[in-house]
């Protein structure tokens, strides 16, 4: 069970696309997974919402997208600026 | 509302490290090879059947992940060819951090062929690159026929799939063709090793296609 550290990364990978948007709220991150990418959705989410929890990311929708093969991306952020 | 494209990999720091490793193993001329299988397929017992058959002046060295014990470089060091443990101290795979902190101080020009043995398991191996030549899948007889179709990650990500354990064939109910064949439905192109660490058929065929790399 390696989704605790996909999560860690997703999360440390927005919050560097965030540092533009300074008092910016995220509202939505999608995610693609592929098939084969030996991630198991379900447990991603589980995951991520755990380490988000007490962060600016808590209420942020984690939506994750088909993908072709093994693709693991950042696809989107939406975000609501101040 | 604001929406901000990303593309961008969520792995993107591993694979960074990962593309810094392959350079520097293109560098040395280092042919790498990411060992992946379940706990007990015969991934340790591979590589001593390897390192035996190797003559000492063999520029080969193994990196082996665990997550406690250091009981495999143990076991491998004894065929006298640079062998380090990695504990990952209950990480499930070996990331290319992990990579990059075991080479310091090994003197990578004297070293042509480099194997990295990975946690056993056929799931999180399959997302972190570690700079690899090739991932090598293995799959142990008495673990059954339906394991690429189980776990169709790592065999779709695999050059190489090593059916190990093939002198228990006549002693355990597994269908050699419908194991290549679920191989192949997940991957067409994977090539195909049977071994038997134990009684040393089919070495001489792995032995070959490490040669041929």
């Amino acid at each position: 069970m390696h989704e605790v550290g996909i999560a860690q990364s997703i999360l440390e990978a927005v919050q560097t696309e965030m540092r533009p948007y300074p008092g910016a709220l995220p509202v939505k991150l999608a995610v693609k997974v592929g098939a084969m990418s030996g991630v198991d959705r379900d447990s991603l989410s589980f995951c991520f919402e755990a380490i988000a929890r007490g962060t600016l990311f808590e209420t942020m929708i984690l939506a994750i997208e088909d993908a072709p093969a093994d693709e693991l991306e950042l696809s989107y952020l939406e975000l609501e600026e101040p | 509302m604001t929406t901000v494209p990303l593309e961008r990999k969520v792995l993107s720091e591993n694979d960074r490290l990962a593309a810094e490793l392959r350079a520097e193993f293109a560098r040395h001329g280092i042919f790498c090879l990411n060992l992946i299988g379940s706990p007990g397929s015969g991934k340790t017992a591979l590589l001593e059947r390897t390192l035996a058959s190797f003559a000492p002046d063999k520029r080969v060295a193994v990196l082996t992940g665990d997550i406690r014990t250091d009981a495999d470089a143990r076991r491998l060091a004894r065929y006298g060819f640079p062998a380090r443990q990695i504990t990952t101290a209950g990480a499930c795979h070996l990331d290319a951090r992990m990579i990059v902190r075991a080479l310091e101080g090994w003197d990578l020009a004297a070293i042509d062929l480099l194997f990295i043995e990975n946690v056993g398991n056929l799931v999180c191996p399959t997302s972190y690159d570690l700079g690899e030549a090739a991932k090598v899948v293995l799959l142990s007889v008495p673990e059954g026929e339906e394991k690429p179709l189980k776990y169709p990650g790592i065999f779709f990500k695999s050059k190489l799939m090593v059916l190990t354990k093939v002198d228990l064939l006549p002693y355990v109910p597994f269908r050699l063709d419908d194991a290549i064949a679920n191989a192949r439905s997940i991957q067409p192109g994977i090539e195909i090793i049977q071994v038997s660490s134990t009684t040393g058929v089919g070495i001489d065929s792995w032995l070959k296609w490490l040669e041929q790399r």
